[in-house]
């Protein structure tokens, strides 16, 4: 059994009905209130014009950061959110902060009765529909971006860029569900998912910054590289296919990982007295 | 294991064996120095909630569960619906082993507490129950004809457009439940349904669950501390105390117990010194003409009659003693 329990094409398009009503379940909650649903959208397309104002702001001081021009900076920027806004789309909070909240509250009861993949229903309960708003521009701005490269690679160079974003988006998926899945035993992981946040921050920087064990941490054993740094460089410098492989195959182990983590958390599922 | 259980469940809709649930807490004493000595070396203090219990329901009984605060029915629930994993035992529902959540045994399940609501807060019911056809593949033209019942049962039609969050407790109790039997589930448990609700929301879902368990194949099992609610619905009661079952049988027998008494009230034309009833039973109570007498249930017809017989009597009535007295004295001696 696959660890989502999509076994089969009907299976398939199950799961895709679920997330269409998912979808629009979220945006009708938002739209309930109407000040909110507007000053959420402000607020979203706020909180990326600043972050681009203050990588701006960086680059009047410096011209380069390590071995990176300011143009593949901005690729490694706009790489970090467009990865950042997918996964607050889609699992992010759901499960840093949605999953230890039920778990201590107990309302995770009502969920593990459904007749759907509990991993797959709490992931995705909540899609932050609004954040499309955000990650709209953020696509624009990485065409943007491209152009300023002279779209200067070849089309396997895009081909492994997407393939690295999805494997950042899987690694991420994996290490946030590691983090979240603690809150079995401490009840609450808040503290532990506010570090993790903070850390995954560092990915949107050029990781050439750090020397000696904090390079070798964020290379190889919490590899923050994955994230944005390694799709970027793959558009604009020849990876080695065995980092590239490594890149997956650390992926899968972290995945694997956060399965069984799961599994294993969920059976020590003690829920709370009503 | 995929598929149903054919081991020791033999047709019966639910069944238990030696099952046991312990959980642990971390003991704090008040204040802020006890959270201190809690979060740096807090004494781990294990619970055992539910202790070597057996037990069978058949399909389509209806039972209420009930015990004192803490007893264990909660948790019991939990393990029966898969919520929990038992510590040791057996468990199957439907011939499923709960906790392995095969869909086709969610499918066939639902679960209902009292004090919690899982309806969309800021949306009507009606796109929980979109949201439910969805979740359970329910077929459009079941899904339509199920919900068009279902409202005019649970009496829900004029509120069906209400943001949840704007419904009182009662009112968001019965959109609940009937979310809950949308998809027609075949084994239903509910904890304390009628908590916090007022006599007429309290009244209406009992009587919602008295229709439904008639429909025949549907197993019902249900916790609540309200004697009401077991009284008028299940025919069958399990008392559970400290984790283990203290009754198990049919509600009527509970009236039928050793020590418990039969009441009989009698108005008579004009008083009678208390002494007149010696030999027929205990006078608990006399008020002028009126007269209450605990008599023994198996010779409560025959008083009855020699009451008729040798005094006046202008009114008389046989009642059972109180339900609640008799399950706070299978509470006390477990």
């Amino acid at each position: 059994m696959s660890p989502w329990g999509i076994e089969s094409l009907t299976g398939i398009r199950r799961y895709g009905r679920l997330i269409r009503t998912l979808m629009k379940v979220s945006l009708m909650r938002h739209m309930a209130y109407r000040p909110h649903f507007f000053m959420m959208i402000l607020g979203k397309i706020i909180r990326m014009a600043l972050l681009f104002f203050f990588f701006q702001a960086i680059f009047f001081q410096v011209n380069r950061i390590g071995d990176w021009t300011f143009d593949q900076v901005l690729l490694l920027f706009a790489t970090f959110h467009i990865a950042d806004y997918l996964i607050s789309i889609t699992f992010h909070r759901n499960l840093a902060f949605g999953l230890p909240r039920k778990v201590q509250t107990g309302d995770l009861d009502s969920q593990i009765i459904l007749p759907v993949n509990l991993l797959f229903f709490v992931s995705l309960e909540d899609l932050d529909m609004i954040d499309f708003f955000s990650f709209l521009p953020t696509l624009g701005f990485l065409l943007y971006v491209f152009y300023r490269l002279d779209f200067a690679f070849t089309w396997v160079q895009v081909l492994i860029y997407i393939l690295l974003l999805a494997n950042a988006l899987i690694f991420l998926y994996a290490v946030i569900l590691l983090v979240a899945t603690t809150c079995f035993w401490t009840t609450q992981s808040f503290g532990l998912a506010v570090i993790f946040d903070n850390l995954m921050r560092i990915g949107r920087y050029p990781l050439d910054i750090f020397e000696g064990f904090w390079k070798a941490l964020f290379i190889y054993f919490l590899p923050l590289v994955f994230i944005a740094q390694l799709p970027s460089q793959a558009l604009w410098k020849t990876l080695s296919w065995p980092f590239i492989l490594y890149a997956f195959l650390i992926t899968g182990g972290f995945l694997a990982l956060a399965f069984r983590f799961w599994k294993w958390g969920l059976k020590s599922y003690l829920s709370a007295s009503t | 294991m995929n598929g149903r259980e054919n081991s020791f469940q033999a047709r019966a809709a639910v069944a238990v064996q030696d099952l046991s649930k312990t959980y642990w807490f971390l003991e704090k004493e008040a204040g802020l120095s006890g959270s201190l000595r809690a979060l740096l070396r807090g004494k781990k203090v294990f619970v055992e909630a539910v202790r070597q219990m057996n037990l069978r329901i058949q399909s389509g009984e209806i039972v209420g569960f009930i015990g004192p605060n803490g007893a264990g029915k909660t948790t019991t629930l939990k393990m029966l619906s898969g919520i929990l994993h038992p510590t040791s035992g057996k468990v199957e529902v439907l011939g499923f082993v709960p906790h392995r959540r095969e869909k086709a045994f969610l499918k066939q399940m639902t679960f209902v507490t009292g004090q919690r609501n899982r309806l969309f807060w800021d949306l009507p019911a009606a796109e929980y129950f979109q949201f439910c056809r969805v979740m359970y593949e329910i077929p459009e033209v079941i899904y339509h004809r199920n919900l068009h019942n279902l409202i005019a049962m649970a009496e829900i039609g004029d509120i069906l457009k209400v943001p949840q969050r704007k419904l009182s407790a009662g009112q968001r109790k019965r959109c609940e439940i009937v979310a809950a039997f949308l998809h027609d589930p075949k084994v239903i448990f509910l904890d304390e349904p009628t908590i916090a609700l007022d006599l007429i929301n309290a009244r209406k879902i009992r009587e919602f669950i008295g229709e439904k368990g008639k429909e025949g194949d549907r197993t019902i099992l249900l916790t609540s501390h309200n004697m009401a609610d077991i009284e008028q619905v299940c025919p069958r009661v399990i008392i559970i105390n400290q984790g283990k079952i203290a009754f198990d049988g049919p509600t009527r027998d509970l009236y039928l117990l050793k020590g418990f008494q039969k009441q009989i009230r009698i108005v008579l034309e004009e008083p009678r010194p208390a002494n007149a009833f010696s030999g027929l039973g205990q006078v608990r109570e006399m008020n002028g003409p009126e007269v209450w007498l605990e008599v023994e249930p198996a010779r409560a017809a025959s008083i009855a009659s020699h009451l008729f017989a040798h005094f006046p009597v202008k009114d008389i009535a046989i009642t059972d003693p109180p339900l609640e007295k008799i399950i706070e004295s299978i509470y006390k001696t477990g």
